[in-house]
């Protein structure tokens, strides 16, 4: 999850060479009528990225060459060569990516509509949550081969992830509570989503809206009013990576 | 456990402590507890896989056992959650044994982790549960709901802190009444 950094990169338009549809030169007209529709916009990469999802539900990684994706995806070994010159390993970095950036647009369209924290903090969780049950190439990696994924959900390396989501859905939070409290609240509700994706629970699909209200309504609601609380006094933040005063982030009460 | 399981888990926590989980082998066991390969196997039919799970789960029991010490006549539901993620934070940073294979072998441990995490997390349930109910349940709030969000919030929380820094004491009495407690018990005040 360290790679989310650079999640945005897979989704830049790159100059990715058009399909030879043969030995025609590549920048002919015919080249450019490949089955992949419009060069201008590297359908390759995501045709092979998809194409990868599919091999990883299947497969997952170690048994998942450049010749079965290149099959799935339906171009050319070359093809996915030209896009991917780094082969297996560039590619399964971009699926990381591109998958990341997915979630993430998806999450940031449910919270940036959202009408106020209620609705936020359910559309959120939903959202989230929903898409990592549905993830088959996830739940494939999970099974099989666990260190892939749930190294990133222990301890440390769960703060890194910790840090990347909530990061990413403070900001959005911030419109209803000061800043430094919504951090809190976003990286709450991150728990929330990894405990119920990592451990389904009887008695709370947190997929399902109603249910995912009353757990925001019950707890979180309650639990952001008392972490405002005026008496309780300003509370230090403590910066991820240590327990350092972070000089950039000073500490106010709310 | 009987005193043979329990000696040949002590003895396979001894082994993984100073070899790792992958180099440690049934014959490795079995000269560390002083018995036969025989023997273990009698008393693990499963083999390596079944006493390395036996000895996660050993671990976790002795967890327990020096939580509930650590708890002990604690006065509030309040301070029993202090006291024991504070515990449970400080026993998991300085579990040498646990660090070491994280580090070194997650692909081995994290599986088996992540099945006895379910356990823990019973675990912390059965400590709560009574607490909870002795201290009063807000309205509309049921208590196996309010059992399972704390224990699975709790169990994230000791296991990454995050923006928390469960070792003052301060930071974890404000954590423990707002996003763990706030909405699931009766305010303090009006008791």
């Amino acid at each position: 999850m360290e790679r989310s950094a650079g999640a945005l990169r897979v989704v830049d338009v790159d100059a990715d060479a058009p399909e030879p549809g043969g030995t025609s030169d590549p920048g002919s007209p015919a080249a450019s009528a490949d089955p992949a529709g419009p060069t201008s916009e590297s359908p390759h990469r995501v045709r092979i990225i998809d194409g990868t999802l599919a091999c990883l539900a299947r497969h997952g990684t170690v048994k998942t060459t450049v010749d079965d994706i290149a099959r799935e995806s339906r171009v050319s070994r070359a093809t996915v060569y030209r896009a991917f010159p780094g082969g297996r390993d560039e590619i399964l970095g971009a699926v990381v990516d591109t998958e990341m950036a997915r979630l993430f647009s998806a999450l940031g369209v449910r919270l940036g509509t959202a009408g106020d924290l209620r609705e936020a903090l359910v559309g959120g969780i939903v959202e989230a949550s929903t898409r990592l049950r549905d993830h088959a190439a996830l739940h494939f990696l999970v099974e099989h081969e666990p260190g892939m994924i749930l190294g990133h959900l222990a301890f440390e390396d769960s703060d890194r992830l910790l840090a990347t989501a909530s990061g990413f859905t403070a900001p959005f939070l911030a419109r209803w509570m000061p800043p430094h409290d919504a951090e809190r609240v976003a990286e709450w509700a991150v728990r929330i989503v990894l405990s119920y994706a990592i451990a389904p629970s009887d008695l709370t699909d947190v997929c399902d809206p109603v249910q995912a209200d009353r757990l925001v309504t019950t707890f979180m609601l309650p639990g952001i009013a008392a972490l405002q609380t005026a008496d309780a006094g300003p509370i230090d933040i403590t910066p991820y990576g240590g327990n350092r005063p972070d000089p950039d982030r000073p500490v106010s009460s709310p | 456990m009987d005193d043979t399981r329990q000696r040949i888990v002590e003895a396979a926590y001894a082994c993984v402590a100073r070899r790792g989980v992958a180099k440690t082998t049934i014959e490795d066991v079995a000269k560390e507890a002083g018995m036969s390969r025989a023997t273990v196997y009698r008393t693990f039919p499963g083999g390596r896989d079944e006493v390395i799970n036996a000895t996660v789960a050993w671990a976790t029991l002795d967890f327990f056992a020096r939580l509930y010490e650590r708890i002990r006549g604690a006065e509030s539901l309040e301070e029993v959650m202090e006291r024991g993620i504070m515990f449970a934070h400080r026993s998991i940073v300085e579990h040498e044994v646990l660090q070491r294979v994280m580090q070194t072998e997650p692909d081995k441990l994290l599986p088996i982790l992540t099945v006895e995490s379910i356990r823990i997390r019973e675990g912390i349930v059965t400590v709560l549960s009574p607490y909870l109910q002795e201290r009063g349940l807000a309205v509309g709030v049921d208590l196996h709901d309010a059992a399972d969000f704390l224990a699975r919030m709790v169990l994230s929380y000791i296991s990454a802190p995050g923006r928390w820094d469960l070792d003052d004491p301060n930071q974890v009495a404000r954590l423990v009444r707002s996003e763990l407690l706030a909405g699931m018990v009766i305010p303090e005040r009006s008791r």
